[in-house]
């Protein structure tokens, strides 16, 4: 479909005329000549070709007349019924129009409201003139075009040769010569593989006479696992992958890494880019039976997430929703940017001004993303066992959500009759326990205690920062064996309690019990607790900690705020009286910051094993509840309550067997709810956000991919009960189609541009009218339907491309060329470029023979961590142990830390993976120098450097060419030689090492 | 051709293709050489004629409690105690609304002009007539990561330039010996967002703050050899950068036509340069006693804040471009975000900052440094009207604080106003505002300072911002 719309802007008439100083009302109204100039002047800067704000333009009449945000402003014949008289008129309260600068004149108002009464006439010809946005290079079809005619039919070899030769000749230029094979070797290796060839290498290439002594060695750095490890890095950059997430609580994630090895992995089996694209949107719903394509995942997840937005401040707050929008908007910009390189991030807040996005196209696809977070994601590496706990999972989430699987249904008759069996023996276990009647209850704080009719405690009133509560009670038990305390909910507590923390949470630190005869209450004995089980503990805040003498720990129940919890506290041995026993409870909460028990009930049993337990932990308080009525008694919904623990128990005994899983972080919708950042369950409700506005939410957006690329629809229908990962699925179809010339375009665009320095369209991310324009856009498509015709296989581009002659220049200057083409757009010369971050300090470490080339696994740290106040630790990266095995491997599996990056690396250009980075600047400052110069890797590995040539080579001047061939991969000129080797005789080897890596020669790649 | 080149862009871009060329060289010295024509006319400005040349600011980490500070509401006094309820729906980021807390703090009004200011504050409170006050500030959030973005880069996101960048992109270095833009953070750890406050986002890194800590063992990271390094003796040194200009130079005799070459062989001269420059500006042994006392430096709770604003205005008079000084680690305490009680966490962080930020306002001025140097007291958000935890407060991006002094600020004058309580702001000015007008002072007209990326047009102020000229001169 063709939409119109805004690019060029062109107004038609320019007209001094003024309105006419005549009664405008009986006058006719002449839109050129008397309503044109007064939009021209007080509209246009807000409403015109540069901003529409409310999505107004009053220079176009098609707009103008169907109006924007606000609806129709323009009601032909009505000037009172139309906003657009009504706001400049001042009869709107609290708004007038222009909002700023000088307000109309009367004269001019009411010419307006002539104009409109008299039928809004609006010439078409006095319009802007609308493009249309679809008409532009990167939204027409992909094309097959066959290579252009060339007069130097030997060069152009290749067909790749043909179209960059073709403009060469157009412009009277001619290609540069080869470039030596020490420079081709040099370049093919850092480009394919991210490291320098050996003297060995190279002397071996230089040997082989053979006529494909050159392509073997592209064959041979294409098998070579140091591709996928070079390539990888680079996707990373474009998806800005680290492991950790950002912002302000800069936390950890210690299960990224296996994304970034699942990418390693398939640029090294050449997975078909399709299958690529698939995986990483929607592994999980279209590869269900491969464990990497959950893997994959992490793609989603690859870039920075807010944890105090999403995590720390209250649920409902309007800075969570904003959170959750803006995550969901960088899933979508990474997504459209790295496979189709457009910009749709520019339809937040209104349609794209320059490109064929609407605001609904671009809420669709939040909608895409609208049932997934940012979490640890469970996976088996072994395929069978992800099966089997893909099924339980299943079973799980169907009982939580009530999609329930069959067999696992709790309404299931049958799943209830093993459920009621499954009861009573749950029932024989033990006898019940008996609640106490507290007699005194006190806060040692100010708090206010009351007794409540079920006999539990609430606490009321003033909240104190710690608080301790004694509870005394007497029971004709005379055999006590344990004691339960239930933590109930209550309306008056913050999230209903069980805590009186603003978060619902409690610490109980230590639990102590004491007993006395009910007749002598003052000789009181303490009572020996032996063990404590709870229904649920908080990470690292266990029950068992309320009982180990120690006040700075305590018993928690966080995230499980808003239920009611059971601990249980088993005696050392039988306590009690005959004729009655008077038990003192003191509840030490000493934690802080208000971390008390809002409501409390106490109970003992005098049962040898104590009160029925569940997986070695206290019965959830429905479960105990309906085992109290005896079965007859108990309703449907108790026997589907019952059946539903049943299963849920069985269920997670079946998991809780099962060889623990491996964690990947990724996008899910299914994980263990942390503080307030909870699973969605489904979809969350996407809104179409006027404005971008939050407090704006405008109709539901609708599932759906892009309008723009021609041949394809762009919407996405799915069925009603279709789960989310549907919608990520079939957004993954849509991208990966063969007719979606976006996206092969832009994945031929990035190989070619990570071979040459730059992409044949030289903003990657960018294909709209804001982007560059292709240099060669025959060539463009060329390459993405080859790409396409040999089945997504990158390494056939690769070798397409290393094999041309174009690749093959030397990187030489001719003036005469730089009089035509100063920037090289053409490529009449290979581009010099800077080794990447990544490469020098590889480089570095092979040159010193020093690298550990171990692939996968967890990210080597290399630096020091020690905690900080908050979740942030304090990081040294200068205390770090360069000769360990970590401070060794290749850059690649560095630990990628966010707002705390390597400071050699940022100072090479790394980027920080905040944004994407389609592409890296090249940065030559002071600064850099000093850390090229002084930085303690490239000092220590420039030592190891030296004794390495030493070690290896006996005279000084051997040496020297040694660490000429090793670093510059040539020999040192006799003059070159005798300086070097008079330096060393002065400063010894490792400071002429020093010299030779940060020269401009090795640090550049002709 | 290279300076044939260069000299196109100047022409064919203005000042912004010279910028585009600026990331190529690196900013340092290269372009110190080819400054634009324009730049006698506009008095250093890159659109117009500036009132100011270089900025220090002072960022208050954690979120400044206004009510507590500058913007006095006796209207707490009535009703503390009671429900805060004015009317419509409030809403807290980390805790449920407490009631209505006065703050523990006596307010008095000071100077010509009357500014009300805290006995937390006593000696700003001595300088308000040279101050400009934005007294409703307000942020998008009430989330310290995004508020701090927020306010040091416009976005609530991560990765987008923050002010200093944007300066060092659109103004350049004033000197080849320093970096463009110093960050000194708060000695007991960096700030929220940490790095990213001060990151060039997707400008080139050259524009990125430079971290310095003063009385860290090593101020500057790299700015020498590592100690154990002892192999590198000073002749090692000298005799090596010499090896390395002549393996350089033939290298581009070599390699003809890279302006990269060139910029790279500049960029060591200028580390060396650098070597000799950023230990003495650090040195404040020569400072005479008087301004020592001046800036509290004799006294154990003023001294550490004292001596990061003692160097930052040798920075500036050395030709540092914009210096930010932080008050207040990230993290739960030792910071500006007292939740748990202000009459006990606010006067240590007010007492270590207030003297030397007084000090600091009252030296540039004395020393005529007022001419060219602003000065910029700033923090993420304020706090709420009521309680947190008994005597705390919660975050409030709603209204909150900041000002200003030097050239081309109208002393003495308040902008804005809260509501009665300090809730929220009546007349929102939001970063946009203040960016914009700083910009405009500095000679930039924030809408031309642009950077493409991802198919937009980025600038400081996003799509907003507008000059405050009621605090403009």
């Amino acid at each position: 479909m063709s939409r119109l719309s805004t690019l060029i802007s062109f107004v038609l008439f320019v007209t001094s005329v003024t309105a006419s100083a005549a009664d405008s009302s009986t006058t006719a109204v002449d839109f050129v000549r008397d309503v044109q100039p007064i939009f021209a002047t007080n509209c246009y800067r807000c409403h015109g070709p540069d901003v529409q704000k409310a999505s107004l333009r009053l220079d176009v009449r098609e707009i103008a007349l169907k109006g924007g945000d606000d609806g129709v402003v323009i009601v032909p014949g009505h000037a009172d019924q139309s906003l657009l008289f009504r706001l400049v008129a001042g009869r709107v309260p609290h708004k007038r129009m222009p909002a700023k600068g000088e307000l109309l004149t009367p004269q001019q108002v009411q010419t307006l409201g002539a104009w409109i009464d008299q039928g809004a006439t609006w010439p078409a010809s006095a319009s802007v003139v609308l493009t249309d946005k679809m008409d532009h290079w990167a939204f027409k079809p992909l094309t097959d075009p066959a290579p252009p005619p060339v007069s130097d039919a030997v060069w152009a070899r290749t067909a790749i040769d043909r179209y960059i030769l073709a403009k060469l000749e157009a412009k009277g230029l001619h290609p540069a010569p080869p470039a030596d094979p020490r420079t081709l070797l040099r370049r093919v290796y850092f480009d394919v593989i991210g490291l320098p060839p050996t003297p060995e290498e190279t002397a071996a290439f230089l040997a082989d006479r053979s006529p494909d002594a050159y392509e073997k060695v592209v064959e041979r750095l294409l098998a070579s696992p140091r591709y996928g490890e070079r390539w990888a890095r680079h996707w990373m950059d474009t998806v800005h992958f680290a492991e950790t997430h950002g912002n302000d609580e800069d936390r950890e994630r210690p299960n990224a890494w296996p994304y970034r090895d699942y990418l390693i992995a398939s640029f090294n089996s050449d997975k078909p880019f399709a299958r690529f694209i698939e995986e990483q949107l929607a592994g999980d719903a279209l590869y269900p039976d491969d464990p990497q394509a959950t893997v994959a995942l992490g793609f989603i997840a690859a870039g920075p997430w807010d944890e105090s937005s999403q995590m720390g401040i209250l649920d409902e707050s309007i800075d969570k929703k904003i959170a959750q929008y803006l995550d969901r908007d960088d899933m979508v910009q990474t997504t459209l940017c790295t496979f189709d390189s457009v910009t749709v991030g520019c339809a937040r807040c209104h349609n794209h001004k320059f490109d064929p996005i609407s605001q609904a196209d671009y809420y669709g696809l939040q909608a895409v993303f609208a049932g997934v977070d940012r979490a640890e994601r469970p996976y088996d590496p072994d395929p069978a066992l992800f099966a089997s706990r893909h099924a339980l999972l299943a079973q799980k989430r169907g009982l939580e959500t009530g999609h329930y699987i069959a067999n696992a249904s709790p309404f299931d008759s049958k799943v209830q009759a093993v459920a009621e069996q499954w009861a009573s023996g749950l029932a024989s276990q033990g006898s019940h326990w008996t609640v106490l009647d507290p007699q005194t209850f006190t806060s040692a704080h100010g708090a206010t205690l009351t007794k409540m009719p079920d006999g539990s405690i609430l606490s009321g009133g003033t909240r104190p920062e710690i608080d301790t509560y004694t509870i005394t009670a007497t029971t004709p038990l005379a055999d006590i064996t344990q004691v339960r305390l239930e933590l109930l909910t209550d309306p008056s507590l913050p999230h209903n309690g069980p805590g009186r923390q603003d978060n619902g949470n409690l610490h109980l630190n230590e639990f102590t019990v004491a007993a006395s005869t009910a007749a002598t209450p003052s000789s009181v004995q303490p009572v020996e607790i032996a063990s404590a089980k709870a229904d649920f503990d908080q990470d690292n805040w266990t029950i068992a900690m309320s009982i180990d003498h120690n006040a700075q720990t305590a018993w928690g129940i966080y995230p499980q705020i808003s239920k009611p919890h059971t601990g249980v506290y088993v005696l050392k041995q039988p306590a009690g009286f005959e004729g009655g026993t008077r038990l003192t409870f003191t509840l030490e909460q000493s934690h802080g910051g208000g971390h008390l028990i809002g409501r409390v009930r106490i109970s003992v049993t005098n049962a040898p094993g104590g009160g029925p337990m569940l997986d070695d932990r206290p019965l959830p308080a429905a479960v105990t509840k309906i085992l109290a009525i005896p079965r007859p008694q108990r309703s449907e919904a108790d026997q589907i309550e019952l059946a539903r623990a049943y299963l849920r128990t069985q269920i997670d005994g079946k998991i809780a067997a099962l060889p623990p899983a491996k964690r990947v972080y990724a996008a899910t919708g299914d994980f263990k709810a942390d503080g307030n950042f909870k699973p969605p369950h489904g979809p969350r409700a996407v809104f179409v956000l006027r404005r971008g506005d939050i407090n704006m939410p405008g109709d539901t957006a609708t599932v759906g991919a892009l309008r723009c690329v021609p041949g394809m629809s762009g919407t996405i229908d799915l069925p009603k009960e279709a789960d989310e990962s549907q919608r990520r699925a079939a957004l993954a179809r849509w991208i990966s189609d063969p007719r979606n010339c976006l996206t092969w375009r832009s994945i031929a665009n990035r190989v070619w541009q990570y071979h040459f320095g730059r992409g044949i369209v030289s903003t990657a991310d960018d294909f709209g009218h804001m982007g560059a324009t292709p240099s060669h856009p025959q060539l463009l498509d060329a390459l993405a339907s080859e790409l396409l015709r040999h089945g997504g296989s990158l390494k056939h581009l690769h070798r397409l491309i290393l094999t041309s002659n174009t690749y093959r220049q030397s990187s030489q200057l001719d003036p005469a060329a730089v009089r035509v083409d100063a920037d090289d757009l053409l490529l009449w010369r290979m581009n010099r470029t800077r080794l990447d971050a990544e490469s020098l300090h590889d480089a570095i470490l092979k040159m010193s023979g020093r690298l550990d080339t171990t692939m996968g696994g967890p990210s080597a740290r290399q630096f020091t961590q020690k905690p900080g106040v908050h979740a942030t630790p304090v990081l040294d990266y200068n205390a770090f142990d360069l000769e360990s095995r970590d401070a060794r491997r290749l850059s690649v599996y560095r630990f990628l830390w966010r707002t705390m990056p390597d400071p050699f690396m940022d100072a090479m250009d790394c980027p920080d993976a905040s944004q994407l980075a389609p592409t890296r600047s090249i940065s030559v400052t002071a600064l850099q120098a000093l850390a090229m110069f002084n930085d303690r890797f490239v000092i220590r590995y420039g030592q190891h450097l030296a004794e390495r040539v030493t070690r290896e080579r006996k005279t000084p001047a051997e040496q020297v060419t040694r660490l000429f061939e090793l670093c510059l991969n040539r020999q040192p000129t006799e003059s070159e030689k005798n300086g070097v080797v008079e330096y060393v005789a002065q400063h010894g080897m490792a400071n002429a090492c020093r010299v030779l890596l940060n020269s401009n020669e090795f640090v550049f790649v002709n | 051709m290279f300076t044939s080149r260069r000299q196109f862009l100047w022409r064919a871009g203005g000042g912004l293709g010279g910028i585009a060329l600026a990331q190529l060289l690196g900013r340092n010295g290269l372009l110190a050489n080819s400054a634009p024509q324009g730049v006698v006319y506009t008095n250093g400005g890159l659109h117009h004629p500036a009132k100011a040349k270089r900025v220090i600011q002072l960022f208050m980490n954690g979120g400044v409690s206004q009510v507590d500070s500058f913007d006095y509401k006796p209207e707490l006094e009535r009703l503390h105690g009671q429900k805060f309820d004015p009317g419509s729906h409030v809403e807290a980021a980390t805790s449920v609304v407490g009631s209505v807390l006065k703050s523990p703090f006596t307010f008095k009004q000071y100077g010509q002009c009357g500014r009300w200011v805290s006995s937390a504050f006593p000696h700003l409170a001595g300088c308000v007539d040279d101050m400009a006050f934005l007294m409703s500030m307000a942020s998008k959030t009430n989330v310290h990561g995004p508020g701090s973005y927020m306010m040091n880069t416009g976005f609530i996101l991560p990765g987008f330039p923050c002010m200093g960048a944007w300066l060092s992109y659109g103004l350049g270095n004033l000197s080849d010996n320093l970096p463009c833009f110093v960050v000194m953070p708060d000695p007991r750890g960096l700030p929220y967002n940490n790095m990213g406050n001060f990151s060039s986002g997707f400008l080139p890194v050259a524009h990125a703050g430079t971290v310095i800590r003063p009385t860290a063992p090593d101020p500057i990271a790299d700015l020498f050899p590592p100690r154990d390094a002892t192999f590198i003796t000073r002749k090692a040194e000298s005799d090596g950068l010499a090896l390395l200009q002549r393996m350089n130079r033939d290298y581009g005799r070599d390699n003809p036509g890279d302006s990269r070459l060139e910029a790279r062989i500049t960029s060591y001269e200028l580390a060396a340069k650098m070597q000799m420059s950023a230990p003495e500006v650090m040195d404040i042994s020569n400072e005479p006693e008087e301004t020592r006392k001046l800036y509290g430096l004799d006294d154990p709770v003023t001294a550490e804040f004292g001596r990061r604003c003692l160097i930052a205005r040798r920075m500036i008079e050395r030709g540092v471009r914009f210096v930010q000084v932080w008050s207040g680690a990230g993290g739960p305490t030792k910071n500006w975000d007292n939740h748990n009680s202000i009459i006990k966490e606010m006067p240590p962080m007010a007492a270590a900052v207030d003297k030397p930020a007084a000090a600091l306002l009252r030296d540039l001025k004395r020393r005529g440094m007022f001419d060219d140097t602003l000065l910029v007291w700033s923090t993420e958000f304020g706090r709420m009207p009521f309680a947190q935890s008994g005597e705390g407060r919660d975050h409030n991006g709603g209204t909150f604080v900041s000002w200003m002094a030097g050239p081309g600020v109208k002393a003495g004058v308040s902008y804005g106003q809260s509501d009665e309580w300090g809730w929220k702001a009546r007349t929102p000015t939001y970063c946009y505002d203040m960016h914009a007008t700083l910009l405009h002072l500095l000679g930039i007209n924030h809408k031309k300072l642009n950077f493409r990326h991802n198919g937009i047009d980025r600038r400081l102020t996003d799509v907003h911002g507008e000059l405050i000229p009621e605090i403009m001169s």
